[in-house]
């Protein structure tokens, strides 16, 4: 080989090197050029990816994991995506709370389906259908298909199946096809949360066409669903380019009310907040959904740039497990919830966009009392109670997600200032898979969470976080009276009877404080000045369909 | 035939190597704390629905079990189902793994070229001002986090200048690429793809310039070093002493014997620009599979670490096995 190499450069005049190098040369020149020239006109908005009439160019930090939502992860832009590509038979109304359009959690409606409607006993639940809806197939969607996709949930024991407990559905016979277009389910006992979680369970499946992909060894047509987007929601995907980009193109044949806005909505992967941001500036994309804090603050005063604010419920929190030394003191609890500087928190980590928290059940929720969290800034009392707990000085890990720049921010705060008043804390960041594990292993004694409840409801709080079962209970906390009104509240259907239970709720765990209550930062989103339309979502998982470019 | 022999008898080398890479990883990324089931369950799902899971995987059984069935599938070229995602690993490899690769090897030849030309002309210029600016440039370089970077290269080429598309994929989706390898440049010419070729050529010189920037410098120094001992040695100045005319002088003595050093150096610094492109992916939204082996690492989802490594592992095999070769044109002193 070495010796074909010598004689092929000896061999070959050198002139003739020359010039193909030259013109190498100049074919890369002319293509970095033409390439230069494509991503410039690209800049101009004249490129084929600019924005139509009637197009939005929404910019989120992931691709989704996975388009089957039975068996998907806790994935945000993929349970956002769901909520416009899947039919929902029934979805939250809007409200205009101080301007600001929010979801509406107390006015549920049907949207796909014709009605939903309770029996006397609130025990049987009636959904019946609008006649004429299709799938991108072409098939008709039926109560077959309700029935097929609730079969599936169940045959999953993951995410509807886990909810759907908290209103006494546990098995797939308590789903019953009536006739074509209407589907009962019979619940074990009446429940006033059952409109609340058939609003973010009600998803339905092309079932026609999945039993065309289903085998024996995979009968619910998993691996066709993971790859494959599901249809028949306010919008079609057209286009997923895996990693890149999904486009979404209105349903044409919806005809419930309040269709989609907007003809098409291109939905490009952006995972750099600072990314994002310079794509808004340039006005390359319409709505940025992963910019960072810091970069929203300077895009308030940015030309062509709109910041919309709303409040939101999403809670910032502090979970101390109450079996787990040194918190299995409630002194102690009491002393870190006193040490926590929560102005000093909202004003520098969130920039004054926060509400303090009043309360363990969030502002906003039916039954939050504002006498429901007393705990203030003040050293004094955080060394009194911790002398209360017969202890100077308390040592503790204190664990955040590891990628939260958020959550470490505020774990520096509150270690910081804990230590004046006796606390040792030691900053534990761990990755997903190793938190999750720890949180299943109810081993973490202190751990910053946060986030939003899919269901605005006091009991669907107790069920996920307060009751000795729920999985977002990483405190550990078990109390009788709260579990005994847990129990009853299954069953109180009376408003007014069920605020008083969420009163009592409140005054025990003010006592107990098993959570340190950091604050609820608002929302804020930055899009292009002419983007319209922004319906808050409570759950956190957007609707696209009220969006369009004004 | 000696070199086809020896290729042969390295890529037979290859099969235990991989079968190593194979048990240890199995073996480690178990042995990591963190459970990748918990990650995919909403927050109802009950201990049932957690074994429920861990089934449907096939977590539950022995680990005996667990790897003879992995490598029951490697054998048939299945990687698994990805815990995360539930689709094929080996069909997210192949989508993420074309991009990866174009990026790196279009870098790493860059690099090459650059360090090649400016080594010898500052070896040839020592000590003298051209030399020091090329030395001052390369260790500018080397020493910029290649996330920083980018985004200064972002800001600049994209939203100063407008000579580049915004940071968002890697083609212009509406120039309808049929995918074929992953690689957006190279389905564009085999597809005769005109504008998507171009959108993907003007994707990619960002991302190339960062990593080039980043992996030069080593690059620049082995072969401005070695280009300074030839000028220095004996042969080099007798030929010179002859009055060999320049050109022969600087291809016949000083250019090959220069490059003898380059190529285990250009392995080891594509191994490490497989790693580096992590980040680049991340800031220039490229999705490849630097991304795509992150987040299987962090949730743990097994298949997918375990074929990452694996394809890390082949990657670094063949890297050196073919400079090997290349060392082995060049010096003839090298007998395989």
């Amino acid at each position: 080989m070495a010796g074909t190499a010598r004689s092929f450069g000896a061999g070959t005049p050198n002139i003739s090197r020359r010039s193909v190098l030259q013109l190498g040369g100049s074919v890369a020149l002319l293509l970095t050029t033409g390439a230069c020239a494509a991503g410039k006109s690209g800049n101009s908005g004249s490129s084929s990816t600019g924005r139509g009439a009637s197009t939005l160019r929404i910019a989120v930090s992931n691709y989704l994991s996975s388009w089957d939502q039975d068996f998907v992860g806790f994935d945000l832009t993929a349970l956002m995506l769901y909520k416009n590509v899947y039919p929902y038979m029934i979805d939250y109304g809007v409200t205009e709370v101080s301007g600001a359009r929010i979801l509406d959690t107390q006015n549920i409606v049907p949207t796909f389906a014709e009605s939903f409607e309770p029996s006397a006993d609130q025990k049987v639940w009636t959904l019946k259908l609008r006649q004429g809806v299709t799938f991108a197939s072409g098939n008709e969607l039926t109560a077959e298909d309700i029935k097929w996709s609730k079969d599936r949930a169940f045959a999953a024991q993951a995410n509807v199946a886990g909810i759907y407990r908290t209103i006494g559905l546990t098995e797939p016979d308590q789903v019953t096809v009536i006739d074509k277009y209407t589907v009962q389910f019979t619940q074990a006992f009446p429940s006033a949360l059952t409109r609340q979680i058939q609003a973010i369970s009600l998803y339905v499946y092309d079932s026609v066409e999945a039993k065309k992909h289903a085998t024996d060894s995979d009968p619910w047509a998993k691996e066709w669903f993971a790859k494959n987007a599901p249809t028949g929601g306010y919008f079609n995907v057209t286009r997923a380019v895996q990693g890149q980009e999904i486009v979404l193109e209105t349903n044409k044949n919806y005809s419930g009310p309040d269709p989609a806005k907007t003809d098409t909505i291109r939905i490009s992967v952006v995972p750099a907040a600072a990314n994002q941001r310079l794509q808004l500036e340039n006005g390359d994309i319409d709505i940025a959904l992963g910019v960072s804090k810091r970069d929203i603050a300077d895009l308030k005063k940015a030309d062509g740039i709109k910041v919309i604010s709303a409040p939101s419920n999403d809670q910032v929190a502090i979970q101390m497990s109450v079996i787990t030394a040194p918190f299995d003191n409630v002194n102690v609890r009491k002393a870190l919830a006193y040490a926590v500087p929560y102005e000093q928190i909202i004003a520098n980590i969130y920039g004054g966009d926060a509400r303090p928290a009043k309360s363990v059940v969030p502002l906003d929720m039916p039954g939050s009392d504002e006498h429901g969290y007393p705990y203030t800034h003040d050293l004094d009392k955080a060394r009194a109670a911790l002398a209360a707990a017969g202890v100077t000085s308390v040592n503790s890990e204190l664990v955040f997600e590891t990628d939260n720049d958020t959550h470490q921010q505020l774990a520096v705060v509150v270690q910081s200032e804990a230590r004046k008043a006796g606390i040792e804390l030691k900053l534990t960041p761990l990755d997903p898979a190793t938190l999750a594990q720890r949180r299943e292993q109810r081993n973490i004694p202190l751990q910053i969470t946060s986030g939003q409840l899919w269901v605005n409801d006091v009991e669907y709080m107790l069920a996920t976080s307060f009751v000795s079962s729920a999985n977002l209970n990483y405190s550990n906390y078990r109390n009788e009276e709260i579990e005994r009104i847990y129990e009853e509240s299954h069953t109180t259907v009376d408003e007014a009877a069920r605020l008083r239970l969420w009163t009592r709720v409140q005054e025990i765990l003010a006592e107990d404080v098993p959570w340190v209550m950091v604050c609820q930062p608002n929302f804020n989103l930055p899009v292009r000045a002419d983007v319209a339309g922004w319906v808050q979502p409570m759950d956190g998982l957007a609707r696209l369909r009220h969006l369009h470019a004004a | 035939m000696r070199i086809l022999r020896f290729v042969v008898r390295r890529l037979l080398q290859l099969i235990p190597v991989l079968l190593g890479v194979v048990v240890v990883t199995f073996l480690l990324v178990r042995v990591l704390p963190g459970d990748p089931i918990r990650t995919i369950l909403g927050p109802n799902a009950t201990e049932e629905d957690a074994a429920a899971a861990r089934a449907r995987y096939g977590l539950d059984q022995s680990l005996w079990k667990q790897f003879l069935d992995y490598l029951r599938g490697l054998a048939t070229g299945d990687f698994g189902t990805s815990i995360q995602s539930g689709a094929s690993v080996a069909e997210e490899l192949a989508v993420r793994i074309g991009p990866t690769l174009e990026l790196v090897v279009l870098a790493v030849t860059t690099a090459l070229i650059i360090a090649v030309a400016l080594g010898i002309w500052s070896a040839r210029r020592a000590d003298r001002l051209g030399d020091h600016t090329v030395r001052i440039f390369a260790l500018i370089g080397n020493s910029m986090p290649e996330f920083w970077l980018g985004l200064v290269l972002i800001l600049v080429g994209y939203s100063m200048l407008g000579w580049f598309p915004a940071p968002s994929g890697r083609v212009d989706p509406e120039t309808d690429l049929a995918p074929l390898t992953g690689a957006e440049l190279i389905d564009a010419a085999l597809t005769g793809n005109g504008p998507a070729f171009t959108s993907a050529l003007s994707h990619l010189i960002l991302p190339v310039a960062t990593l080039s920037i980043v992996i030069v410098a080593p690059l620049l120094r082995s072969v401005r070093a070695s280009a300074l001992e030839v000028l220095h040695s004996e042969a080099y100045v007798a030929a010179r002493t002859h009055g060999l005319p320049e050109r022969v002088l600087r291809r016949g003595y000083l250019l090959r014997a220069t490059l003898v050093r380059l190529p285990a150096l250009a392995a080891l610094v594509f191994g490490t620009a497989i790693g580096s492109t992590v980040l680049i992916e991340y800031v220039y939204s490229w999705q490849g599979f630097g991304q795509w082996a992150l987040r299987g690492l962090l949730y743990r989802d097994y298949p997918v670490v375990q074929a990452s490594v694996l394809i890390i592992a082949a990657c670094y095999v063949i890297v050196f096995l073919i400079a090997d070769v290349v060392q082995a044109a060049l010096d003839p002193r090298v007998r395989i």
